[in-house]
This record gives structure tokens, sequence and C-alpha cells, in this order.
């Protein structure tokens, strides 16, 4: 999985705008794929794949926006730059305001674009890495017993080992051995990192 | 008293008149058969009685009188002469007779012979004329139609209660007076007149029709079309003529009002369309570029790696020419697209032009919060142009004054001035003026370049499609600062020419 090299893909119409993206990508070193449709991309697309898009904004069929719209819905989060023609602003600030990465007016410096597709693909990684994270915490919460998720969420709440025990009626001594195998499967160092753990993994507000 | 001869007696008997004879008191001595049949009383039963039985009651008394009169100073009111006189018919009924009476020679004392002609029949046939020509007079004020007629001078001899209230005057003031002097508009007496010469002299009986403005007594003219015809005498020589109008100003109104309205849903239509043709044309525009930008770009970068990728750059360059190709075939279409519009042009007054398109602007310098002058020069040649085509380019450099004038509102109230005036050589100026900031240096050289706009949302293709429809009407449209600030656009199109006959 973490072989997969970071790609870039461009979802554009136009045959002589994709391929030109493509190339221009690749003179800088960059792994390029393009796509001719939002369809095409959506149907061969592998959401592990890290990287992150080059849309157009005004294509037949699903436009830039609509297929920014489905990949909200599919939860993919990787990074989208807008390419938009001229007059299409309303269109890019709409982008925008559904969590675009950044935008680009065509014809563009390939500088322009380079640098924004580099800065994508750094948070690309740093969600990703951010999301590996979180799921190893996950993996680590999955491990625990009843019981032991039971001392975890009163202790994290901020409770002494007493008030456990008289919560759960069980002894100290049995609140003190789960809480010790709690710490050792969550792979956490203080009551601190635990309470962090907690916080990443936590639904938002 | 001699007895009438047997001549006098069939003398009198053959007459058709009622025949009476009296002395000089005023009594019967002889009544023919007529007389019995007109007045009812039978010969023996008349005879010895004063005659003025026979007359009414109001002129009994006065029948005397002249008899007296006559026989004491011989002077007589009817004798050789005649008269009308009311009588009356023994059932009481009165009528009117013609009374002829003579002296009958050397009698004295004297003695009449009386002659009563019936009149009642003429008297009632022009009764009857009478009633006749009032219901005449009736249809002709029922008629919903002006109806005049004039003699051949074209003097009027009869109006009708419509062309009363149309011309707003009396009836006696419009008869007897020359109609084309005295009721038609000052600017279309040229016209009525040579209508009315050719309704004299063509032997045509089908009516002619032609349409002219009236003028009422207060000064307001209505538009009339006429149909009319010559009045002929028996040896078919035009005596008159009779004119019927139908007054068409409010439909003439309503029909330009409505053609108006057409005009502006069109141009704004084209308005619309050009704009969507503009976002079309443009984005169709940018792909090639962008792809040309990518590759020529991606071909730098090639070049500067140690080992190029010979194969891909020259694939690149084979696209830039291509695509360079693609974006030249695009503007090629934008110039057909432009040229194909089927051109109307027309002879028209280019002031009339605008004040349409100043109608039409007046909500745009509303939402400007400015304002929209006119100053048009009068008169003015007329020029042979499309008018949907030249207001589209009015509308489209008032509008650029507008939104040029927009972000510098300082409080004081924006005017935009559409301008005409006769240029030396006699041609037409017509300029749209702002008090905004004008343009400064690279803008006035790319002002007419498709796509360069100075506007957040602009296109860039107003002022270039406008200039391309200028040039097709041969003029150009040019850009010169306004005094005391702010742009001025304007062009010259050529006076009309009037075609050599």
């Amino acid at each position: 999985m973490k072989d997969l090299p970071q790609t870039v893909f461009v979802v554009d119409d136009d045959d002589a705008v994709r391929d030109s993206l493509r190339m221009l990508l690749k003179s800088a070193g960059v792994h390029a794929e393009a796509s001719a449709s939002a369809q095409e991309f959506l149907s061969s697309y592998d959401a592990s794949h890290p990287g992150c898009l080059v849309l157009d904004v005004r294509m037949p069929g699903m436009s830039g926006l609509e297929m920014q719209h489905e990949l909200n819905l599919r939860g993919v989060t990787m990074p989208v730059i807008f390419i938009t023609g001229h007059g299409d602003i309303p269109m890019a600030v709409e982008a925008m305001q559904h969590g675009a990465f950044d935008f680009l007016q065509k014809p563009f410096r390939d500088q322009e674009l380079l640098d924004r597709v580099q800065r994508a693909l750094v948070r690309d990684t740093e969600n990703r890495a951010r999301l590996r994270h979180t799921d190893r915490i996950r993996e680590r919460l999955a491990s625990l017993s009843p019981r032991e998720r039971e001392v975890l969420d009163l202790v994290t709440q901020g409770k002494a080992n007493k008030m456990v025990a008289g919560d759960l009626g069980v002894s100290q001594r049995t609140v003190e051995i789960h809480r010790a195998h709690v710490m050792q499967k969550m792979e956490a160092g203080s009551l601190a990192e635990l309470v962090r753990m907690m916080m990443a993994v936590a639904p938002p507000p | 008293m001699t007895a009438p001869t047997p001549e006098v007696l069939a003398l009198l008997e053959a007459t058709l008149d009622a025949a009476v004879i009296m002395d000089d008191r005023g009594r019967i001595e002889a009544f023919n058969t007529s007389a019995e049949v007109m007045f009812g009383y039978r010969a023996a039963d008349a005879i010895g009685r004063n005659v003025n039985m026979l007359m009414t009651a109001a002129d009994r008394g006065g029948h005397d009188d002249h008899l007296r009169r006559y026989l004491t100073t011989g002077e007589s009111q009817v004798l050789g002469r005649g008269r009308d006189v009311r009588v009356q018919h023994r059932d009481g009924s009165e009528f009117s007779v013609f009374l002829s009476v003579g002296r009958i020679p050397n009698s004295a004392p004297p003695r009449f012979l009386g002659f009563l002609h019936d009149t009642s029949l003429r008297q009632k046939a022009l009764a009857t004329l009478e009633k006749e020509r009032q219901v005449n007079r009736l249809y002709l004020d029922l008629a919903q139609v002006m109806l005049v007629a004039t003699d051949r001078n074209g003097v009027v001899q009869l109006a009708n209660q419509r062309a009363i209230r149309v011309l707003k005057r009396e009836h006696a003031n419009i008869v007897d007076s020359n109609w084309i002097e005295s009721c038609v508009a000052p600017e279309d007496r040229a016209t009525a007149r040579a209508a009315f010469r050719h309704l004299l002299v063509s032997g045509n009986d089908e009516p002619q029709v032609c349409e002219y403005h009236v003028r009422s007594s207060d000064g307001e003219d209505r538009f009339i079309t006429w149909r009319g015809v010559a009045l002929r005498d028996a040896e078919n020589v035009a005596t008159g003529i009779m004119l019927s109008g139908e007054d068409i100003t409010d439909q003439r109104r309503a029909e330009s009002e409505a053609h108006r309205a057409l005009e502006r849903m069109n141009s704004v239509a084209r308005l619309a369309t050009m704009g969507e043709m503009a976002a079309g044309i443009s984005h169709e525009l940018n792909q090639p570029l962008a792809a040309i930008a990518n590759y020529a770009q991606a071909c730098v970068r090639f070049l500067r790696m140690p080992a190029p990728d010979l194969p891909e750059i020259s694939g690149a360059l084979e696209q830039i020419a291509s695509q360079a190709l693609r974006a030249g075939e695009i503007i090629r279409r934008i110039r057909s697209l432009v040229r194909n519009e089927d051109v109307r042009r027309e002879t028209q007054d280019i002031n009339e032009l605008i004040r349409e398109v100043h109608g039409l602007l007046a909500s745009d310098a509303r939402v400007h919060d400015g304002k929209l002058a006119l100053d048009l020069a009068s008169p003015l040649p007329s020029v042979t142009v499309d008018g949907v085509q030249i207001q589209q380019v009015l509308m489209n450099l008032v509008h650029n004054a507008f939104e040029a004038q927009a972000p510098e509102h300082d409080g004081a109230p924006f005017e935009v001035r559409i301008a005409t005036r006769v240029t030396g050589s006699g041609d037409v100026e017509v300029s749209v003026s702002d008090l905004g900031p004008g343009l400064a240096g690279e803008a006035e050289q790319k002002i007419f370049e498709p796509f360069f706009t100075t506007k957040a949302s602009g296109t860039g293709l107003g002022l270039a499609i406008s200039r391309s429809i200028i040039k097709a009407h041969d003029a150009r449209l040019g850009y010169r600062a306004n005094h005391p600030r702010g742009a001025c656009f304007y062009f010259v199109l050529p006076a009309h020419q009037e075609a050599p006959s």
C-alpha cells in the first residue's frame, strides 16, 4: 500500500488540454494519470491511491463541481485543484466553499500549477498520515475487553481509580489491573497521551 | 248681375283649377266643378255666399279689407300677380292654393274671376324632400367615418358630425371654407392637393385612397385614411369630391408601440445572445491557448534535462502547431458569425433611433444612479443603417459608460451623454461620452481588442463586436478623451445620398 506513488489525477474533457497537462506534470517529474470524464475517473479510482486531483470546472456530463460533491459523499479526502476558464470565477468561488484546495485560471504559468500541485500533494500526505494514526488508535481500541473499555472511558473523564471502582462495583485493585492492561494495549505512556488519542478518534462535535 | 255666357261657363268647366266668379261685395256668382271637388261645396250651395267662406279664419277678415281698399283706391295686392294663400275645405281641413285673380272687363260695379290652383301636392313633395334630406343628414351623422364634400374648387359643401368632432369645429365654420387650406395639416397640404387634383381629373370612379393629417381647431393633428370619389354632373363633368375618412391615429400609435416593443425585445434577445456567444467563444478559445502554454512550458522543462526526451518534445511541438491552428479556426468562425448577420439597411433618422434607445436604457441609468442625457442636433441628414445593430452598439457604449463611472462614485450624479452633430463634410457623428475615469495608456491602445476588458465580469467582446458593426456600415468606431474628463466613443455615419433618378 505504501508503495503506491503519489499521483496527480487530471480530469479534463479536452484532449489537448488533458494531454498537455499530463506532459507538463511529467516534465516536472510528477506522475500523472489522465481521465476524459468524471465518470471515467470515479469508476477506476482506488481511494487508497495517494495524490491530488486537477479538475476542469466545465465538463460535459458530470461537471467538476458535481464531481467534487460526489467525492465528498464518498469520503475521498484527496485535495482538488480546479482549472477554470475566463469568466468562471463564480464557479471557482463555489468550489472553494465546498472545500476545494485551490483553483487556477487558464491559461496559466507552469510554475503556478506545479506549486499548487506540490502543496496539494503535501496536504494529501498529511491527511493520510492523520488517517493512519487514527486508524491505528481504532485498531487498539478494538482489542480492549468490554471491562477495559469501561475503565478507559471513566479514567479519560478524569476519574480516580477509587471512583472508577465505585462506579463499576469492583475493587480498586481490579481497576488498577485493568488500567495497566489499557495503557499497555493502547501503547500510551501517560494518561495525557491516552486522552489525546481518544480526542483524535472522537467524532467531531 | 249678369249671368255668365255659355262660352265662359264652358271655359270654367274645362279648367282643372277651381274657378270662382264673385261680385264687388265678394258674393259668389259662379263655382265650377273643380271648385266643388276642391272645397266640398255644391255650386248651388256656394253661389250667393261670401267667398271668404273658402278662406281660413286667419285670412277671412283680410279679404274683405283688400276688396274694399281696391274698390276705393284701385290698389290691389293680388290682381295680375297671384299669390299663395291658405284655404279651407268644407270639412275644416286647410290646404294651400295658388290664387290668381282677374277683374272681368267692363264690369261695373266690378266683378272678379279667381283661379285657385291646388299647390298642396307640391308642398307635400317639398316636405317629403325636406324629410329625406333630414334622414340623409342623419345617415351622414350616424356614420362612424368622417364625410366631407367639396365643390370643384375645394370649398366644403358638407361635413358630417364625425368630421366636425374630429376637427373640433362648428359646421358653419367648415362649410364654405376651403378644405385643404382650413382643415389639412400644413405639412400634408401638398399631398392633399395632389390627391384632390387626381380625383378631379381621373375618370376612374373607383374610390381612391390616400392618407394625410388634418389639424383640429386646437392644433392637434389626427392621421386619417381617406377614400375619395369625384362627384359628377349629367355631362360627367366633375363638380366636386366626396371624401370618407377614418381616423387611424390611435391605431397607428398602438401599432408603432407594438412594433417598438418587439424591436426592443429583439435587441435585448440579440444582446443576450451576444453575451452567451462571447462566453462560449472565450471558453473555446481558452482551451487551445491553455494547451499551447502547457506544451510549450513542458518542452522548456524537457529541454533543460540532461537527457531530453526528444520524442516527447517533438510530440509536444506538433501539438502546439495543431492547437494554434485550432485557435485560428475558432477566430475564423467568430468572424463569419459576425459577417453572416443579415444586415437590413434602411434610410433612418438617427435621432429617432437614439430616442428609442434612450427609452430602453432609462432603467440602466437608474440602476447606476445616473442620468442619460441626449444632445441631438436637428435637422440631421438621414443615414442608411441597420437600426437594430446601431442601437445595439449604442446600448453597449452607454452600458460601458455607466459601468466605467460606477467605481468612482463621489456623490456627483453620473451622466452619460449621447450626442449627434453634422460634421464638416456633412456626415453624421454620433458620440457617447461619460464623466468617468477615461482610458489611460495601455487601455487606450487595447480597448478595441477582442477579450480585452477593464471590467471584472466583462467578456471583452462588446466593443470588438460594436466596432465590427460600425465597420460594416463603412464607418469607424473611435475613442477620444472627453472634456473635462471621462471617455468619449464616437462614430461617423455617411449621410444618405439620394440616388440620382
